[in-house]
């Protein structure tokens, strides 16, 4: 370090509490993100997920109801992923490339991504679980809160702006004849029902701090011109009045 | 006796005129005090923030801190809507009957607010937010005052829990909120996740304006936020 360089270390230190008293100060620490989670593939849900970041772990909150809530007599599994990498954005149905009916979780990628974080419910949250159905999420509604630890390329992506939540699981009597018949483009062993998406939702920045919603205009002394004219009138009437009186004892 | 006429003539003059100058003066600066204006106060903290805590396992603890000790408002939560975006609010304790637009984020990463213009005195939904009815809170703020005086939400300090709320969607569909919780945050200390976040399974509404002027910096320092959940939907 050049020694004029070191001279100013003390000055730079100095200005740190600054610099801090001059941020965006928050009772919540952390850049948070929000989305709604809308039904995908004519499926009857919705919902709602927030992601809040401190370094490089994550508050996750996903709660969603109106899914279908049973599979093969019991629990209905439904993977949930961040995905990433895609254009930040939700699937609609031009992306059917086979016109089946239903938009795959395949035909869905260059929408959304691929996964970078699976919301299991414990254990692994890589993009290597993102298909166990042991730790997802089961039946027709789930309020959903976990903290993990987001990989680089997941704290990347919702940093650009191209986190996307998809939750997975379709009602198998709501897709098409030819749709029913198909298997699953993730997991072979399963019908494209149980990967499908089901509802999606694009993460963005939850507003930071409060909201500039006035300006004072109201908050003063307003018809400042009128105060004046009239106090002006009442010190013209005192002093006519004072006059008087002199007059009157002069007499 | 020509100077005693004089001098009573001259004291009529000056009766008159000091009765006229304090009639006139008395009349102004009454109109001025009647031309005054200003918002109603909100309470600091009324009500509590999460209307049924067995609603929704994702209620935030944290969210009914530093509540009154009130007991929370009954009534049951709607079934959640789907997403149709809000088109006009009501809120009849207060008067409010506006046409609702959608608004984005601002460059500093703070909720945009309507600007100067025809939009100035509309309320605003943040458009990343659910809509009204959809499962959790949709955030609709408007302004308290504005360089051209009163706004849309000058009187949302009179608001109280139990009040109604209703937003008429481009659905068609009007969802009617119960409202919860008044609180009175100071932007510096905004907790951005009990207003923006919190239950995110019941359908959820936050109306949202300034409050606490500081004269010395010539800005309001608080924001007023209503909470409120929806407790049914009629077309
Ligand atoms: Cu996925």
């Amino acid at each position: 370090m050049r020694k004029s360089l070191r001279a100013l270390v003390p000055i730079a230190a100095a200005a740190v509490p600054f610099a801090v008293l001059a941020g965006p100060a928050s009772a919540d620490t952390g850049t948070s993100y929000q989305t709604t989670l809308n039904a995908l593939n004519h499926s009857s849900g919705s919902g709602m997920a927030t992601v809040t970041v401190h370094g490089n772990q994550a508050d996750v909150k996903v709660s969603w109801s109106g899914l279908a809530a049973q599979f093969n007599g019991g629990d209905y599994p439904h993977v949930q992923h961040i995905h990433i990498g895609g254009q930040g954005a939700c699937p609609t149905i031009a992306d059917d490339k086979n016109n089946d009916g239903v938009i795959s979780t395949t035909e869905g990628g260059p929408a959304y991504g691929g996964i970078g974080t699976t919301l299991s419910t414990k254990g692994d949250t890589s993009p290597k679980a993102g298909t166990d159905i042991k730790i997802a999420p089961a039946g027709g509604s789930t309020d959903y809160s976990r903290t993990i630890t987001l990989s680089n390329d997941t704290m990347q992506s919702l940093q650009a702006g191209t986190g996307v939540i998809v939750v997975h699981g379709l009602d198998p009597a709501t897709l098409s004849k030819q749709a029913q018949k198909e298997k699953s483009d993730l997991v072979p062993s399963l019908p494209l029902a149980a990967t499908s998406p089901a509802l999606c939702g694009a993460l963005s920045s939850m507003p930071s701090g409060g909201v500039a919603t006035g300006t004072g205009s109201t908050a003063g002394v307003e018809q400042l011109g009128t105060f004046a004219l009239g106090g002006g009138l009442l010190a013209l009437g005192g002093a006519a009045f004072a006059t008087r009186r002199r007059v009157s004892a002069g007499r | 006796m020509r100077n005693r006429f004089a001098a009573t003539g001259r004291r009529g003059a000056l009766t008159l005129l000091a009765l006229v100058a304090v009639a006139a003066g008395l009349v102004l600066v009454v109109v001025a005090v009647a031309a005054q204006q200003s918002a109603p106060r909100p309470p600091r903290a009324v009500g509590r923030i999460d209307p049924s805590p067995t609603a929704g396992a994702a209620a935030n603890p944290r969210a009914s801190a530093s509540a009154d000790p009130v007991p929370a408002v009954s009534g049951p939560t709607s079934t959640p809507l789907g997403a149709s975006r809000p088109v006009r609010i009501t809120i009849p304790r207060i008067g409010v009957r506006s046409p609702v637009l959608p608004i984005g984020l601002a460059d500093d990463g703070t909720l945009a607010v309507p600007q100067p213009g025809p939009d100035l005195d509309k309320a605003a939904w943040f458009q990343n937010s659910p809509t009204p009815g959809q499962p959790g809170p949709s955030i609709i703020e408007g302004h308290v005052d504005s360089d051209q005086g009163p706004s849309v939400f000058f009187r949302l300090g009179d608001v109280r829990p139990h009040d109604t709320v209703r937003v008429l969607r481009r659905d068609g569909v009007t969802a009617v909120f119960t409202v919860d919780a008044v609180r009175d945050f100071q932007k510096r200390s905004f907790p951005t996740s009990v207003v923006y976040g919190g239950d995110l399974h019941t359908p959820q509404l936050r109306l949202i304006t300034c409050s606490d002027f500081d004269a010395t910096i010539r800005h309001h320092v608080g924001n007023e936020v209503v909470f409120a959940h929806l407790t049914s939907t009629h077309r």
